[in-house]
């Protein structure tokens, strides 16, 4: 409630933390009465787009025996036209550095426009197997549409199509959804390899990104995708296969990530890379004490571990209680 | 009381206050990093994740010295079983309490502990009465305001919101058909009744330590309200509790009233949020006139659902378009113009995780078909074995 907030700044100005000056400022601005509606409104537009893609894909689904198929790619394609006319219209051009277009909607019809060329090209593919029967092309031209809509419109939601679409180049999914299910690695030992090198590369592009200092701000985005998807294919590795070389092997990527991703999310000051870095390397740490408790004989153990979890517990805490402090003393710094 | 020093308390309001007019560009960062250093401090974490984090270490903490226990009391005989919830509930008390006292405040670890020991009060209780819900509901009501009015745990004061609800709904059933009966227009009057109560003592506040707390509540009682008389609640509830199945070509009785209120509160909601404004009531408006239309779609069948996306994406879109460009130029009052100070920009940061989750690219070869990518709205088709 604002009452508050007014007495909240009353007390600083008393215990003079802020200047009359900036006193005066603040209610000034307060007295506006400001009722902002920009991120609802934008939500709105957002929501919008999602849900007139979907229906568009459904609706060409189910009928796509009923209406023709030119008249479909007709509509589409002049869909898709008339998304991209504006977007082209209006936009500044391809630039190094963040750019923001100067009418929020248009943001948003590029992502409409990059979905529906999506449909396009996966309802081409369908139908007249445009691409022949390679199918990874089917998957790889999005991709690379939806990389370059990104660069060049700057657009991090149709970024993370992008890289969704690079992943399942090579077979991996990688929708946050899947990633917590977890589905990807039971089946496929050597997805664990691809997924490693794929989240090896996106760090790889990072790098190089920002040595030419191309959109440094979607940095954070490849790294969010390479921290969970190096991890969580280590991890679930690590759970599900037992020769030693290369039980071994995940474990030293896993501790590798964590290292990189321990550096790299202080010099991004990145809390969310780091947390999760932590959980990450937190889960890896037990996994490899049991295994280590397992060649021991448990039998005679379990009453000890029981007694001494609630001082692991305790330690635990105590570590990570300095591990966020720290950080946090470092990005305040 | 409340446990914390209050001038603490008063401290982490100076710092929020400066946080957010640093973000607004009214100080600068090192006078916010001063006037940090200056105050003391509750050992707090601001940021979700991290306090998720804690919490889930204060869980596994918890869950081990409850192991602990239970390893002696084994030993025991049967009436350890009994008891044990009572003894885990105590340790839960107890820690919770030498965490306060150790300023912890909002951090993680003391959530763990204070919602572990209201579970284990519900199961201690529930236990000693052989699952008696109205006996539960008014314990764990009791447990979890003690808690929230000792260390303004706002979750605690959400539970018991719950428990309260949830006391009044099974003492209605005690009253047999009658009381299921009327149950949806009791709940209607106690949910507004209790929000204007809450209202009220808000706007009588003269400290905001319990400001937050109250807000919770009579954003519980918004919600509540709404849903007490849905048309798609109140008829699933009567089918469960009293067993009237609706035969075709009848409907349930007052109808009418429970249609036209599904309809009249959101939209009362959101005139009211606009006149006042009032974030969380807009919030809520928008969520229940989304409720209202999934109330409407789950009895009949208006347009197939792909039309619908479709139109209601159109529907959507044209109505955003035009209050932007409406709003675009108010430099007072309701606006466009994005909020120096309350800005709910994390929404739209959570943007780009949004459409990863829908529209993700999946690879084709585990699909079989070339049709499930593009589109998240194929995800759910499926294939028809054409490949």
């Amino acid at each position: 409630m604002i009452k508050f907030e007014e007495q909240a700044t009353q007390k600083l100005l008393d215990k003079n933390l802020i200047t009359e000056n900036q006193y005066r400022e603040i209610t000034t601005y307060r007295g506006l009465n400001i009722f902002s509606l920009n991120a609802e409104l934008k939500f709105f537009l957002y929501l919008s787009v999602l849900l007139f893609t979907s229906g568009i894909g459904v609706l060409i689904y189910k009928n796509i025996d009923s209406i023709g198929h030119i008249a479909i790619l007709s509509i589409l394609f002049v869909l898709i036209c008339v998304c991209f006319y504006y977007c082209f219209k209006n936009s500044k051009g391809f630039q190094k550095a963040e750019t923001v277009f100067e009418n929020p909607v248009l943001e948003y019809l590029v992502l409409a426009g990059n979905i529906l060329t999506c449909i396009f090209i996966g309802y081409l593919q369908f139908q007249y197997e445009a691409f022949g029967t390679h199918y990874g092309l089917a998957t790889l031209i999005p991709t690379i549409v939806s990389f370059s809509c990104a660069y060049y419109f700057d657009n991090k939601s149709v970024l993370a199509i992008a890289i969704t679409g690079l992943a399942a180049y090579i077979g991996l999914s990688v929708t946050p959804q899947d990633l917590l299910k977890n589905i990807n690695f039971y089946e496929d030992q050597t997805l664990s390899y691809s997924a490693i090198m794929l989240g090896v590369l996106l760090i790889l592009w990072t790098v190089y990104s920002s040595r030419i200092q191309l959109k440094t701000h979607f940095n954070i985005i490849y790294l969010t995708f390479a921290l969970h998807i190096i991890s969580i294919a280590a991890i679930s590795s690590l759970i599900n296969y037992f020769e030693d070389i290369v039980w071994l092997f995940f474990v030293i990527a896993l501790a590798g990530s964590s290292y990189y991703f321990y550096k790299i999310s202080y010099e991004y000051k990145a809390i969310s890379l780091y947390v999760f870095m932590i959980i990450y390397a937190y889960i890896g740490i037990n996994i490899f004490i049991f295994r280590v408790l397992e060649f021991m004989d448990f039998r005679d153990l379990w009453i000890f571990i029981i007694i001494a979890l609630p001082i692991y517990f305790i330690g635990s805490i105590i570590l990570f209680i300095k591990l966020i402090k720290n950080f946090n003393k470092e990005i305040a710094a | 009381m409340i446990v914390y020093d209050k001038n603490l308390l008063d401290n982490l309001s100076l710092v929020e206050e400066a946080k957010s007019l640093q973000s607004a560009g009214f100080i600068s960062k090192e006078q916010k990093d001063l006037i940090k250093k200056e105050l003391p401090a509750f050992k707090r974490q601001s940021n979700i994740l991290v306090r998720l984090g804690f919490f889930l270490l204060g869980a596994f903490l918890y869950i081990s010295i409850c192991g602990v226990i239970s390893l002696v009391g084994l030993s025991g005989e049967r009436i350890f079983f009994e008891i044990c919830c009572y003894i885990f509930a105590v340790v839960g008390f107890a820690v919770a309490e030498f965490l306060a006292n150790q300023n912890y405040y909002e951090h993680g670890l003391d959530d763990a502990f204070i919602l572990g020991a209201l579970l284990n009060v519900g199961f201690a209780i529930g236990i000693t009465t052989e699952g008696y819900e109205i006996v539960i509901a008014f314990f764990v009501a009791i447990a979890s305001f003690m808690m929230y009015k000792r260390y303004l745990h706002l979750v605690s004061m959400l539970i018991f919101c719950i428990a309260v609800s949830a006391f009044l709904f099974y003492g209605m059933f005690e009253f047999g058909a009658v009381g299921k009966a009327i149950l949806p227009f009791v709940a209607m009057l106690f949910a507004a009744g209790f929000y204007f109560f809450t209202k009220n003592l808000i706007n009588k506040l003269t400290e905001s330590y319990h400001y937050k707390g109250l807000l919770w509540a009579n954003t519980f009682c918004l919600i509540l309200f709404y849903l007490s008389c849905n048309y798609l609640v109140v008829r699933e509830l009567s089918a469960e509790l009293l067993g009237n199945e609706v035969l075709p070509g009848q409907d349930i009785p007052f109808s009418y009233f429970f249609y036209a209120f599904t309809f009249i509160v959101p939209a009362i909601y959101l005139v009211q949020a606009i006149r006042t404004k009032d974030r969380i009531m807009l919030w809520i408006s928008f969520l229940a006139i989304a409720f209202s239309i999934y109330t409407i779609r789950f009895y009949h069948s208006v347009l197939p659902i792909e039309v619908a996306l479709t139109l209601g994406g159109m529907v959507l879109f044209t109505i955003a378009y035009f209050s932007i460009r409406k709003l675009k130029n108010n430099e007072v009052g309701v606006t466009f113009k994005p909020d120096r100070i309350n800005n709910s920009n994390a929404l739209l940061n959570a943007e780009a995780l949004i459409v990863a989750s829908t529209f993700g690219l999946k690879p084709e070869l585990k699909t079989e078909s070339p049709m499930e990518f593009g589109g998240g709205g194929f995800s759910g088709g499926g294939s028809d074995g054409s490949f």
